[in-house]
Order: C-alpha cells, then sequence, then structure tokens
C-alpha cells in the first residue's frame, strides 16, 4: 500500500490533534507557521531583545521549531522507506501539466509564493494547522474567517494562474 | 547526573540549544513528545500524500479534493473530541482573536501563495524531506517572510492587522446549548467531508514506480 485513503489520514490526524492538546500531552494546538520567523530571527541573527515580535513567539517558536525537525524526519523516513516516493525534483508534474516546463518559472514563484505565504500566515495568526484544524476544531470564530477567506482566494488564484481549461 | 549545555551564547549553535531549552521548561510537553508530534504529523501527512502540489494547487484548479475531504474529516472528529475533553479538564482552549483586517488580508495573501506554491507551512517541510527542490527554495522565500515580518512588525504590520475583536466560539452564541451545537458542528462538518465529491489528481512521476496492481489510478473508482 503505498498511501493512505484520506478517511485514514483524517481520523489519524484527528488523534494527532486531540493528543496534542491534552493535559497528558502538550496541552497546546497544532500549529506550524509560528516556527518560520522563529527561524528567521536564527538564521539573520537578529536579536530577540530587539524586535518585539520575537519576544511574543519564544515559546511557540521553539515548540513547532523542534515539532517540525520532528516532521522532517517523518516525512524523510515515511517517504523513503513507507510510501518509497523519496526523489529529487525541481518542478511538479502538475506544473507541467497546467503552467509551464520552466524550472526557473517554478522556482521563482515557488521563492515569490513561499515569502507571501509567511506573511498572510503571520498577518492572520495561522496557516492550514493552526487556523483551519486547531482553530476550527475549538469552532473559534477567527479560524473559520480565515478558512473562508483562504479557500476563496485559493480557488479564485487556481481559476486564474493555471491553464485549467487547456487540457 | 546533570548534563550541562552552555547555551548563553548567541551564534547560530547556541539558540539551536536554547529552542531545545525553551521547550523543555515551557511545559507543553517533553522534548521528546513534541519531536513525536512532528513525526507523526510528518509521517500522516506523507502517507496520505497530502503534501503534493497535484493535490493542494490540484484543488485550488479543483481538479482534486482529498485535501479539503480529510481537513474537513479531522476538524469533524476533533471538535466534538476536543469539546469533551475541554469539559472533563482533559484539555483547554487556545482560541485565536479575531483581528479582521489581519484575517482578511493574511488569508488572501496565504490562499493566493497556497494555490501557487501548491505547499502550507504544515506541509512544506514534509515535501522537502521528500526531496523537492523547488519547495526549499520557497522555504527560503518563506524564511524571507519571516525575517521582513519580524522586521516591520510594529511599524507596519500590527497596525495594519488591526484590534482583537474578541476571541469567540461558535457554541459561545447559543447560551445553554453548547452541547448541541458542538454536536451538530462536528456531525455537519464530518458529514460535509463525505459529501465533498471525490476527485483525484494524480503524479504520472510516483505511479510509474508502482506496480500496476498498486497503482491508486487503476483501481475501481468507489
Amino acid at each position: 500500500m503505498s498511501r493512505l485513503p484520506w478517511w485514514v489520514g483524517g481520523i489519524l490526524m484527528a488523534g494527532l490533534l486531540l493528543m496534542t492538546f491534552s493535559v497528558f500531552g502538550a496541552d497546546r494546538p497544532l500549529g506550524a507557521s509560528t516556527y518560520v520567523p522563529y527561524f528567521a530571527g536564527l538564521v539573520f541573527d537578529l536579536d530577540p531583545k530587539k524586535y518585539i515580535y520575537l519576544e511574543h513567539i519564544k515559546n511557540p517558536g521553539a515548540w513547532e521549531g523542534v515539532m517540525l525537525l520532528g516532521a522532517l524526519f517523518g516525512g524523510f523516513v515515511t517517504s523513503v522507506f513507507i510510501t518509497k516516493s523519496f526523489r529529487f525534483s525541481l518542478i511538479p508534474t502538475g506544473w507541467k501539466k497546467y503552467k509551464n516546463n520552466s524550472v526557473l518559472s517554478r522556482l521563482l514563484w515557488s521563492f515569490v509564493a513561499g515569502f507571501i505565504m509567511i506573511i498572510g500566515a503571520r498577518m492572520a495568526g495561522g496557516c492550514t494547522s493552526g487556523h483551519f484544524m486547531s482553530g476550527m476544531s475549538q469552532m473559534a470564530i477567527s479560524s473559520m474567517i480565515f478558512g473562508t477567506v483562504v479557500m476563496i482566494a485559493l480557488v479564485i488564484t487556481g481559476r486564474f494562474f493555471y491553464n485549467v481549461k487547456d487540457k | 547526573m546533570d548534563i550541562i549545555v552552555k547555551t548563553a551564547g548567541d551564534d547560530f549553535a547556541s539558540r539551536m540549544a536554547q529552542m531545545f531549552e525553551t521547550v523543555i521548561h515551557e511545559g507543553h510537553g517533553s522534548l521528546v513528545l513534541v519531536f513525536l508530534i512532528g513525526v507523526i504529523f510528518g509521517g500522516i501527512i506523507q502517507y496520505t500524500r497530502v503534501d503534493k502540489f497535484e493535490k493542494i494547487a490540484g484543488f485550488a484548479m479543483l481538479k482534486d479534493t482529498i485535501v479539503p475531504k480529510m481537513l474537513f474529516l479531522t476538524v469533524g472528529l476533533a471538535s466534538i473530541g476536543l469539546y469533551f475533553m475541554v469539559e472533563a479538564g482533559y484539555a483547554h482552549y487556545h482560541i485565536k482573536p479575531i483581528m479582521w483586517s489581519g484575517l482578511i488580508i493574511g488569508g488572501t495573501l496565504f490562499g493566493i501563495a497556497m494555490a501557487i506554491f501548491g505547499k502550507c507551512p504544515g506541509t512544506g517541510p514534509v515535501s522537502i524531506a521528500e526531496g523537492r527542490i523547488d519547495v526549499l527554495v520557497g522555504a527560503i522565500g518563506g524564511l524571507f517572510g519571516g525575517l521582513v515580518f519580524t522586521l516591520y512588525y510594529s511599524d507596519f504590520f500590527k497596525p495594519l492587522m488591526g484590534d482583537s475583536a474578541g476571541k469567540l466560539t461558535l457554541p459561545s452564541f447559543f447560551p445553554g446549548h453548547e452541547h448541541l451545537v458542538v454536536l451538530i458542528f462536528g456531525i455537519v462538518v464530518t458529514i460535509i467531508a463525505f459529501v465533498i465529491p471525490k476527485r483525484e489528481f494524480f503524479d504520472e512521476a510516483d505511479l510509474e514506480k508502482l506496480p500496476p496492481e498498486e497503482r491508486p489510478d487503476l483501481k475501481e473508482v468507489h
């Protein structure tokens, strides 16, 4: 079996969320975008005392930083030993089919999109994990607003950015 | 025996060590547990293949619906479970505030970027771990995004995000009927997960590596 069905994934992810929230686990939500400015602070050697945002995210950033190392490890092991999908690639098949064959175009757009994505996630205070999964599981209104806005922007962009009609 | 690590410096290695130290003293699970949560998180994402460009950008093109189906199922099940765990004192809510302009501008930027990148901050690292160089380049872009956000947080981003309009939840609008609201929400969201029509957009490059009997695209569609 090269992959899990979506419903098994959903059940497992709900279990992981509950374990993370539980007082026997981490007693906090599962998030995955605060680590990025945290690592930016480390990589660009920013003084945490000088930048109030780094002071804000000192604890959640560190928590997610360690979790991210785990995710890299878990993703690597699963891709090598279970799904056997590990391979180096520069351009996704779907990009070639619906956008273009240019590696440079894919890399440039990836860089730009990665940049915008983190600004957006930090402005909204969360991402797919922190807002959509953790936030909506708490029935937070803020997360429902975020989820709705993201879905609309996602589908509109998908419609106009790619040559969906051609094929 | 205590192991003493000097972490007082401000070089990269010391600050990495400080990261572990922060987690150890933070009281949100042991270092091993936090790492393990990450391993399981990465494992689930990799094993279900929802980190793939074809799944996320594919959803943006409405050619694949695995990501929303899995997300909605997770939320539906976890919302009911979490509510009763909170009631029993086994968990706490950590609600994010409603900051209208932050949520709308941030959500719009995030959605646009997610469609183009075909990743999000949780699935991106998993893709890097399976060898996607383009995602690594995107992550470097993300680091610069984090840098810009940190540098201009006080002067630009914080005023732009606006003030908090409170940390509201859906059940708080129906005082006295919280249990019912939670059950209805959880069940409706779970039903949505199953009702969304299943569409799949496969990556030929992955399919080629599988024997024919394991190829999901050749299996009968249920």
